[in-house]
């Protein structure tokens, strides 16, 4: 607004919104403002997560037991499946993975990863 | 009258235009007028706000280019830029889950999002798009997302159902998420609301309560409505960049 380039104020002012967008972008890319936001949304997600694995899995069980005839078994094995399924959805958002099945996703691509996915590796073996 | 108070009652389907095609109710509901009503103002809004684009955006051209910059900058955060060519799915589904959520916080209006049958339906699109997605994008070899890497066979046995469960219970997870939240929400307001209409000049303690009640549900609205477009973005995300 204080001085006006021989380009005109319109190229200008583009130059300033590409220039301003251009710092933003990576300190959005590193997490930045949504704080909040995501704490409140992860909250949301998590307690809907552990409930719904475990109900759909012994309703799946159970209308399997009827289709085969084999009352309780593959309830009760679901039901434990559900369990662990559950908690490995749940243990997944916690430690920031994402929604994401499979643990080889983001641990091979960057080195740099948080080392919560790098213990939960170890453990495993 | 007791009808009108039963919390509950602000769900239930109504016929408006009874139709039948062969054996199949298509009658045209009060859910699906509900819809009709959230497309057209989504088109509305985009149409109109976008139409006389001026540099400095006007109210309506303001809450439209938000809404898109919004949802731009989660595929892309989420995503990455190989997520941009859904972006109008996930656009159009974030958009059309925030109307209904808000729309139905209006008095006397429907909650499309609180019928389990309509949550469930978006989320299985998701779910089923995603996996179409990710067959496409690495063939076969999705199927290794089942697999956890570096583990011993015996633990395979066990781990692998247990990965295949979690996939699948995604759709569900998704969908009951959104409506139990609606539900209960609406639900609580619902009963507030009943006692108001029963107790006479003290109404006012209800009322008061319902007020803060539905500051509340609008940030509920509002944050399920992202909930449900960022998870779909991650589950995108796991389809294409699988490794």
């Amino acid at each position: 607004m204080s001085e006006k380039p021989p380009s005109g104020p319109l190229a200008r002012l583009g130059e300033e919104f590409d220039k301003a967008q251009a710092e933003r972008r990576p300190a959005r890319k590193t997490g930045g403002n949504p704080g909040m936001q995501q704490g409140l949304a992860l909250g949301l997600r998590i307690g809907v997560e552990l409930v719904t694995a475990v109900v759909v899995s012994v309703g799946v069980g159970w209308a399997i037991d009827r289709w085969l005839g084999t009352r309780p078994w593959v309830m009760l094995v679901m039901f434990f499946l559900g369990i662990a399924a559950g908690m490995l959805n749940v243990y997944r958002a916690v430690t920031g993975a994402g929604g994401a099945v499979g643990y080889h996703q983001r641990a091979s691509k960057d080195a740099s990863a948080p080392p919560a996915k790098r213990n939960w590796d170890d453990e495993d073996c | 009258m007791t009808i009108e108070l039963h919390p509950l009652a602000q769900f239930t389907v109504e016929r408006i235009l009874p139709l039948r095609v062969g054996q199949i109710d298509v009658s045209f509901t009060n859910a699906a007028l509900m819809m009709a009503i959230i497309v057209c103002l989504i088109t509305a809004l985009i149409v109109f706000g976008t139409r006389r684009a001026s540099l400095v955006p006007g109210r309506l051209q303001s809450v439209a280019e938000i809404s898109y910059e919004f949802v731009a900058d989660m595929v892309e955060s989420n995503v990455g830029p190989e997520g941009l060519p859904y972006f109008p799915f996930v656009f159009s589904l974030f958009m059309f889950i925030l109307f209904s959520n808000l729309l139905g916080l209006i008095p006397y209006s429907f909650t499309v999002t609180g019928q389990i049958i309509v949550t469930f339906a978006l989320a299985l699109t998701v779910f089923i798009g995603v996996t179409i997605i990710g067959f496409i994008k690495h063939g076969l070899h999705f199927l290794r997302f089942f697999v956890p890497e570096g583990v011993p066979i015996v633990l395979l046995v066990i781990l692998v159902p247990i990965e295949v469960l979690s996939y699948f219970i995604r759709p569900f997870t998704l969908s009951i998420r959104l409506f139990a939240n609606m539900l209960a929400g609406h639900t609580m307001l619902g009963i507030f609301a009943g006692f108001a209409a029963i107790i006479g000049i003290f109404a006012i303690f209800p009322i008061a309560i319902d007020v803060v009640l539905l500051a509340l549900e609008l940030l509920v609205a509002t944050l399920q409505a992202y909930v449900f477009a960022i998870l779909s973005c991650l589950y995108l995300n796991d389809a294409i960049h699988m490794h």
